[in-house]
């Protein structure tokens, strides 16, 4: 198990040197990036800085010009297949759109990680399923239904619990409230708190949503300039002097939702 | 993930308290070992059972599930009341989560099979039949006024489009039609060499490659090929754009999908059809020649002479008369059922895989009713 063997200091997520380069657009130069065990780091940055980028370079969705990324002390490129499958069934990915599989159900969705990871019988995948798409505040008849019958918010919640199937450790999500109603979102928020501290979940957030940066992320990390520019607790980040994170938290959103 | 394996076992306590007690690893890896005999515990006076975590080591939502279930079916307290004896630095948080989290149950309709259904799909099948034939009829109608109010006022028409789509639809499609077409007439004249060498009369080929090609072959290869081409490609393209809400939001701009998507496509095909139509007609003809000129040494002035002597015009124009028909079989299928695709991936690939019968199977009949149509008139 990768929990025993790994002390609970070592950084869920360690990238160093990151180099993210689309034709002569570089989007990342030299990155570094530390995320702890159990915390719920918030990635923002303007539009095009490459925060989604970095999430797909961390999951090797895309293979970056150069890297060093460790997850949970492991490299995935240099260790097993092995170890590199575990590593993978530790975590989670909910995309931006969803990416739900549109042929299947929502429980058929939630179901497809277990299916293809674990040896369970049928009948407790089932109900296994419908507790996840409960527990994202789902209602029971939705998992029947197929993704384009959804509306946007069901489809971020089913996106959600389809990347919770394998109660991951590492828990990685695009935009998860982007979209949603105030009301969706808090109650998204406060899934999420309740959920990361009862399976001492580390999330890897990239957000938009000022208010959820507040309610729910430990620490921030600001992506600008092709880095990292800033990363700390909320305090720590708000009291940076760069313009932009200035705009950010000073400018109305900001400030009425923090405030 | 390979763990310690669940167990639990039940005993009872100083105080004489039944104990549900977990030991080893209770998560979606490990619990499918014991899902069965959890599932068959019944015990009548449970109602005061507790949960021993302290042997508990891993722990998450699946293995909470599994004792929440236990306890609903034990009749024991869950949730925020749930007993719990010994420590565990999770155990109480994803209880209590869980159970927050139990669905209600789902009532399923029994699958009904048998006759009725069977009746049932068949009304279904029929009314479907009618519908699509109303819609084909419908489209068509809509389709053919656009046209006409566009050649009205030709600025409206989109000659980007247009031009590009006749890229697209007929100068890349050249060189396969044209290749297809020269082999198609290689084997023809192969064919009657060897057929009609029987009687002595193999020179007669060269009129039989002739008015095939010009009649029949010719334009019925290019349109089958339009339709596995271009059809599919026109109903993938639409589809996807229908998918992506692309269509609705054309409508909202108020652009008419009609005239932006589909007049254009109409429009270029019909152009390039009788072209292509031509390109196929001639290098069929050409391979006709290589073959008399290989293997019975009519040399190619003479084989031209024949042709223009023993063919006459009219099969030409047999043939391109139903090139733009077919052009607008094609052009409407594809456009058509890429408006259907429906928000799933399923729909676009059903649609595209009906577009292309369809366009193919319209072809065919049409070509057939071409053929009585020219008969009666003795053309």
């Amino acid at each position: 198990m990768i929990r025993e063997t790994t002390d609970p200091h070592t950084p869920a997520i360690r990238v160093r040197n990151l180099i993210n380069q689309f034709g002569t657009k570089v989007v990342h130069d030299h990155l570094d990036l530390d995320v702890k065990q159990g915390e719920i780091l918030g990635v923002i940055g303007p539009s095009g800085c490459g925060k989604s980028v970095l999430l797909r370079s961390i999951v090797g969705l895309i293979t970056p010009k150069q890297a060093e990324i460790d997850v949970f002390g492991v490299n995935l490129d240099k260790t097993s297949s092995k170890t590199r499958r575990e590593i993978e069934q530790s975590w989670g990915v909910m995309f931006q759109d969803g990416a739900l599989f549109s042929t299947l159900s929502v429980r058929e969705n939630v179901m497809a990680p277990m299916r293809e990871h674990l040896d369970m019988p049928y009948g407790l995948m089932r109900e296994l399923a419908e507790m996840k798409i409960a527990m994202v505040g789902l209602e029971a008849d939705a998992a029947g239904k197929r993704p384009s019958d959804l509306s946007g918010g069901m489809r971020k919640r089913a996106a959600l619990a389809r990347s919770m199937a394998l109660d991951p450790k590492l828990l990685f999500l695009d935009e998860p409230t982007a979209g949603l109603d105030p009301i969706s979102a808090g109650n998204f928020d406060n899934l999420l708190l309740s959920l990361s501290r009862a399976l001492n979940l580390t999330v890897f957030l990239v957000t938009h949503d000022v208010d959820t940066l507040g309610a729910v992320c430990d620490r921030i990390a600001v992506l600008n300039q092709k880095k990292v520019l800033a990363i700390g607790t909320l305090e720590e980040v708000r009291a940076n002097p760069d313009p932009w994170i200035q705009d950010y938290f000073q400018g109305p959103r900001g400030r009425a939702a923090l405030d | 993930m390979s763990g310690n394996q669940a167990r639990f076992d039940f005993t009872t306590d100083p105080s004489g308290r039944r104990v549900l007690v977990l030991e080893g690893d209770w998560t979606a890896f490990t619990i499918s070992p014991i899902d069965r005999r959890l599932k068959e515990l019944r015990v009548d006076d449970g109602d005061s059972t507790h949960v021993d975590v302290s042997g508990l080591q891993d722990f998450d939502t699946a293995g909470a599930y599994m004792v929440d279930r236990t306890m609903r079916q034990l009749g024991a307290p869950t949730g925020a009341d749930i007993l719990i004896s010994g420590e565990h630095h999770s155990a109480r948080d994803l209880l209590e989560v869980v159970s927050k989290s139990i669905p209600d149950t789902i009532e399923r309709s029994p699958d009904e099979g048998g006759l009725k259904a069977m009746v049932e799909r068949v009304g279904r099948g029929v009314v479907d039949f009618i519908h699509e034939g109303r819609g084909i009829l419908e489209f068509i109608g809509e389709a053919v006024a656009t046209v006409v109010r566009l050649l009205m006022t030709p600025h409206r028409i989109r000659w980007t489009s247009v031009v590009a789509v006749m890229e697209d639809a007929g100068l890349d499609a050249l060189p396969i039609v044209a290749m297809l077409s020269f082999f198609i007439g290689l084997v023809i004249s192969f064919l009657g060499v060897s057929l009609l060498q029987q009687f002595g009369a193999q020179v007669y080929t060269v009129e039989m490659v002739g008015v095939l090609m010009l009649r029949e072959f010719g334009v019925v290869l290019t349109a089958i090929l339009l339709a596995g081409r271009t059809d599919s490609a026109f109903t993938a393209q639409i589809g996807a754009m229908r998918m992506r809400e692309e269509i609705d939001a054309m409508r909202i701009l108020g652009l008419n999908p009609m005239e932006v998507l589909v007049a254009p496509r109409m429009l270029a095909l019909v152009v390039m059809t009788p072209l292509l139509t031509f390109a196929a007609t001639m290098s069929g003809i050409f391979g006709g020649m290589v073959v008399m000129w290989t293997v019975l040494d009519i040399s190619p002035s003479m084989f031209i002479l024949r042709i223009y002597e023993t063919v006459p015009y009219q099969h030409f124009w047999v043939g391109m008369v139903k090139a733009p028909v077919f052009a607008l079989v094609v052009a409407l299928v594809g456009c058509r059922q890429g408006l259907l695709v429906s928000g799933d991936v399923q729909s676009l690939g059903d649609r595209t895989t009906s577009s292309v019968v369809q366009a193919i199977f319209l072809v065919i009949v049409i070509d057939a009713l071409f053929a009585i149509l020219f008969l009666e008139l003795d053309i």
